[in-house]
């Protein structure tokens, strides 16, 4: 499986987006959409939703669960949950080095 | 409209994703914002189930809507702005035809504009966003066919040309109403674009009696409201704001 290598660019990506919100447990497509609408204040398509998906399930990041009427809910993996475990400390990591930086700037 | 969004996406994804995508979109009003959202994913499925390998949407960073349309509403602010400028004739003469083909054109760019940065206003004014998109996608039309018939040398395809040209008008007040209403961009370039889209028609209707400057004054400020829009919805879409912008 490719492992992500956190950067910044990734930050804004749909699917570092979707694993954050799976991790507090599992959800639907439509709960995950608002989760994002609501954690970036921006809206993140169906379409957008859907490519993401397919690949961090291709990828053995997520697993569906038996859908519920027509709405099936996704979980993180073990290794989806590493992988964004991997990508949140790589971001935090940058953003304490920007923070540091930006300190010696303005001290 | 949902069974035809569904049914771009290619029979194995629908086989897979089908119901529940269904049940996504019974859920939400879709704006032109989702429908060109979901056409660039069932482009992306088409594509990587071929075994192309595309990365369209996913590669490209999230919500690639909204930075198409903020860059279609720059690019429609400056050829609006540059057609008003030219056809009014008060900085030099150049073929009618010139500015004519760039007001089609910025027509054509803002209806590209209202579709990718209509995301937020479509889920609380879904009529008003889907009249914007339609009043100026009538106005593209008309716009094209006017142009081309006055090229044919057919005078009569004037009025097409201009009922085109107030599409984007009339699409743009819409749109400016509904954006102002939700708060979802700047409200201040929201209200400078529905005043002034206003203003345009208004002063078109009187530029005998007050001559052109009203005119290429109110369409600077049109220009400039989709201008800072657009760059508003591109500063949007950066992957830095994690945080719910205040």
């Amino acid at each position: 499986m490719e492992q992500k290598t956190p950067e910044f660019g990734r930050f804004a990506e749909p699917s570092l987006l979707i694993l954050v919100s799976l991790s507090d447990g599992p959800k639907h497509g439509y709960a995950i959409m608002q989760d994002v609408e609501a954690g970036t204040g921006r809206p993140m398509g169906a379409g957008t939703l859907y490519a993401a998906l397919a690949r961090l399930e291709e990828q053995g990041l997520i697993e569906p669960l038996p859908p519920v009427d027509r709405r099936r809910p996704y979980r993180l993996t073990a290794v989806g949950a590493s992988n964004l475990a991997e990508q949140l400390r790589g971001l935090s990591a940058f953003a304490q080095m920007g923070l540091r930086q930006l300190g010696k700037t303005q001290s | 409209m949902r069974s035809f969004l569904i049914r771009c996406y290619p029979a194995r994804w629908r086989a897979r994703y089908g119901d529940e995508f269904e049940a996504i979109l019974d859920e939400r009003a879709i704006g032109p914002f989702d429908v060109m959202d979901i056409l660039l994913g069932a482009l992306d499925a088409q594509l990587r189930l071929r075994g192309r390998g595309a990365d369209v949407t996913q590669g490209r960073g999230f919500s690639m809507s909204l930075r198409i349309g903020g860059v279609a509403a720059i690019l429609g602010a400056a050829l609006f702005a540059t057609s008003i400028v030219l056809g009014i004739g008060i900085v030099w003469e150049v073929d009618p035809v010139v500015p004519g083909i760039l007001l089609v054109s910025g027509s054509l760019a803002l209806l590209l504009a209202l579709a990718g940065l209509s995301a937020f206003q479509a889920r609380s004014h879904p009529v008003l966003s889907w009249n914007a998109f339609a009043v100026t996608a009538i106005g593209v039309i008309l716009g094209i066919v006017g142009i081309v018939g006055l090229q044919l040398g057919a005078e009569e395809y004037w009025m097409a040309f201009i009922f085109g040209i107030l599409g984007a008008f009339v699409g743009s007040t819409l749109f400016a109403i509904a954006t102002y209403r939700t708060a979802a961009l700047s409200r201040g370039a929201a209200l400078l674009l529905g005043v002034c889209s206003v203003l345009t028609i208004a002063a078109g209707q009187g530029g005998n009696i007050l001559g052109p400057v009203p005119m290429v004054v109110t369409s600077i400020g049109f220009a400039l409201g989709w201008f800072v829009l657009g760059v508003q919805a591109i500063r949007l879409d950066r992957p830095a704001a994690f945080a719910r912008p205040t």
